[in-house]
């Protein structure tokens, strides 16, 4: 039996996860942390009369806290044995939901968390999820990536990519650990259930627009969190530890994406967004590059890592449904 | 908990159409229509997460997914495409269907199975609507201006991962162009040939993403390697931008080759099948090669021929010169040397010069 600890439980995600884990009989014990207040998804399996699933609001930026929780009674009594740590991973695609603040919050509570899993004796795994917009992407509507290829280390990548890259770094030093067997899931753009996009660089604004370099139109992996969580499942169950990019079926352009989750995809000429670009610079606005490659170029992912190691297959299809209101959304259903 | 369909990406949301299009429209038949029993596809959504402002007004049902065949013997995720007499058409609507002919439009429906999964682009941006409505431009191009003739289909594998190899001539890119329509005309079940183009194209705005809906891939080792592994028809040019550069006096003379599609070749267990395509050098002669000012300009070739600079653009545009196309016996290397020949430089770069002087031949021999 294993105990899990789930850090980020209460964002959608994490959520999805515990919910998944809840129903594995060979989950002991779950033990979830969040920012903020349980999520009301918690309700049933925290109001069990012997319940297998605690949680508690953590700080996993700050050292003390994450101290307070790794010697914690709770925290010796649960036996962890297995650490899943899901970074911040930006705002919901919803135009009301806010942007998460503090971007380099998620690379201090990555190092933050793999410190404390490193001096905590019990844990023997770590699963981290990642993104696979880390990788550097050559011209090209789509061009599969696989788990070697090269990730972008630009010094004027978005700051959410380089993010994303710190945690990916950390995590990947410690991948040939003896003590703790280290794996890390790379995800490109999640759907979830109600057409929510999770880690797509230019879909996690709350704003409804997104730019896209004009005579382009990206291709976009997509996977389902119920596949996300499946993946991590499987990758507790299986004694194998590095990195594995895993993705669903199905790909859309960028325009038909941001269509199909209420957004407009505004195509701008590249030398605009280059002139933008040094203007902002110029004034002290911005250090990023608005013709990032991202916006024009797309990726596929080479998942036959994930599915010969992890045996993992997508499941669960994305596609269409049609809302009370009238609009096409993205949705997700089991096969 | 509310109930609600999905409906595939591909059926409800072809590009071109609004996304307020009522379902019933977009899926071309009634929405509320019965579901055929035991449809795999039509899975009932789970319980939707409270608070999803699309959740919240509510869900209508779209008509569920017909299954679409797939025999046991492709791995799951792999295209399958019927067999033209196995596609059932509908009565031609517009001139541009009737002027097509039924064997024709039996192929454009065909496209619709080359995608694998059920979304309307495949993970390389491959768009079976693009290449439908693109079709009847290049057939015209096929039938019409370049009265392109062709032999040794038979050469052509059925179905499994095979590489087309072949000469690369004219400025713009109508050799691969025509071997595309070529092989999906006269294969049944009609074969999608993925092109491999050099990176270049893939920076240029507009034109990669016609290619990349048209089927067309970068040439990267890895799209390659999985192309090949889904069983696809693969188009290469071994001669790469060479093939362009080359100027009046080199026509129909092949340039050293890469060696990367042998490789591939081996690895994989995919047939090479030498093609020589005549006309592509013929369809804009390069006289002279302005190197310099292309290397200035960041272009790969900047060609002057009898109509470029003097016409402008309109001078790249193709003359009418006669395609002729042909396929010579596949060269199974993997059979003889199996994939570990691949790991020996040496081997792949004799096999490569054989390739070269067999698709040498085939081209001496095609030239009236």
């Amino acid at each position: 039996m294993t105990s899990v600890l789930v850090t980020h439980a209460d964002e959608p995600l994490g959520r999805r996860i515990v919910k998944r884990l809840f129903h594995d009989e060979r989950i002991a014990t779950i033990f979830a942390i969040g920012d903020g207040p349980p999520p009301h998804a918690f309700d049933r399996f925290l109001g069990e009369p012997e319940p297998r699933m605690l949680y508690t609001r953590v700080d996993l930026a700050r050292h003390r806290p994450m101290a307070d929780l790794f010697h914690s009674a709770r925290f010796r009594a649960a036996e962890i044995d297995t650490v899943i740590h899901l970074p911040r991973h930006g705002a919901a695609a919803a135009p009301t939901a806010q942007r998460i603040p503090g971007l380099t919050e998620q690379t201090a509570e990555t190092r933050l968390v793999l410190q404390h899993c490193l001096e905590t004796p019990g844990i023997e795994n770590v699963i981290g999820v990642g993104s696979a917009f880390v990788y550097r992407l050559p011209p090209g509507n789509a061009n599969r990536l696989d788990e070697h290829s090269e990730l972008d280390l630009e010094p004027d990548v978005l700051p959410e990519i380089r993010a994303w890259i710190d945690c990916d770094m950390i995590f990947h030093g410690e991948i040939h650990n003896d003590r703790i067997r280290v794996v890390l899931l790379r995800v490109p753009t999640i759907v979830t259930s109600g057409g929510y996009i999770y880690l797509n660089p230019l879909l996690s604004r709350a704003s409804g627009l997104c730019i896209r370099s004009m005579g382009f139109d990206p291709i976009c992996a997509l996977i389902s969190d119920k596949d996300v969580a499946r993946a991590v499942q499987t990758a507790i169950h299986t004694p194998c530890s590095g990195i594995y990019n895993i993705a669903g079926n199905e790909a859309l352009p960028l325009s038909r994406l941001s269509q199909w989750t209420g957004r407009t995809a505004l195509p701008v000429p590249g030398p605009v967004l280059s002139w933008l670009s040094r203007g902002a610079r110029l004034l002290g606005v911005g250090t990023t590059s608005l013709d990032a490659p991202y916006r024009r170029y797309g990726f596929t992912l080479d998942t036959r890592r994930a599915e010969r190691d992890l045996d993992f297959r997508p499941s669960v299809r994305i596609g269409l449904a049609r809302a009370g209101d009238g609009s096409l959304r993205l949705e997700t259903a089991s096969l | 908990m509310r109930e609600g369909w999905i409906a595939p990406l591909r059926d409800a949301g072809a590009p071109g159409r609004a996304l307020d299009e009522p379902a019933a429209q977009a899926l071309g038949r009634d929405p509320f229509e019965a579901e055929p029993a035991g449809d795999p596809l039509a899975a009932r959504l789970d319980a939707l997460e409270g608070g999803a402002p699309s959740a919240a007004a509510g869900w209508q049902r779209l008509a569920p997914l017909a299954p679409r065949r797939r025999p046991a013997q492709l791995r799951p995720g792999r295209p399958c495409v019927p067999t033209l007499g196995e596609i059932e058409l509908p009565e031609p609507r517009t001139w541009i269907e009737r002027w097509l002919g039924d064997s024709d439009r039996r192929v454009m429906a065909a496209f619709n199975h080359l995608v694998e999964g059920e979304g309307p682009y495949d993970r390389f941006g491959f768009s079976p609507d693009v290449m439908q409505t693109a079709f009847p431009f290049f057939r015209a191009l096929y039938r019409g201006y370049f009265r392109a003739k062709s032999d040794g289909h038979e050469h052509i594998p059925a179905n499994g991962p095979a590489i087309l190899a072949a000469n690369h001539g004219g400025l713009l890119p109508f050799d691969a162009a025509m071997t595309v329509v070529d092989v999906a005309l006269h294969t049944d079940p009609p074969r999608l040939v993925r092109s491999v183009v050099d990176r270049w194209a893939g920076s240029l705005p507009w034109v990669n993403v016609f290619f990349a809906r048209m089927g067309q891939v970068i040439g990267t080792r890895e799209n390659c390697a999985e192309l090949l592994e889904q069983g696809q028809l693969l188009l290469v040019f071994p001669e790469g931008l060479e093939g362009i550069r080359k100027n009046l006096s080199q026509r129909y003379r092949l340039q050293p080759f890469h060696v990367g599609f042998v490789e591939h070749a081996l690895r994989r267990q995919a047939p090479i099948v030498p093609t020589a395509i005549v006309g592509g050098d013929d369809q804009a002669p390069i006289l002279y090669d302005a190197k310099s000012i292309a290397r200035w300009l960041g272009v790969p070739v900047l060609p002057v021929t009898p109509t470029f600079p003097w016409l402008g653009p309109l001078g790249l545009l193709p003359y009418p010169v006669r395609y002729r196309i042909r396929y010579g016996e596949p060269l199974d290397y993997h059979l003889r040397f199996g994939a570990e020949g691949a790991d020996d430089a040496r081997l792949v770069h004799y096999l490569a010069k054989q390739a070269r002087g067999s698709i040498q031949k085939l081209l001496d021999r095609s030239r009236p």
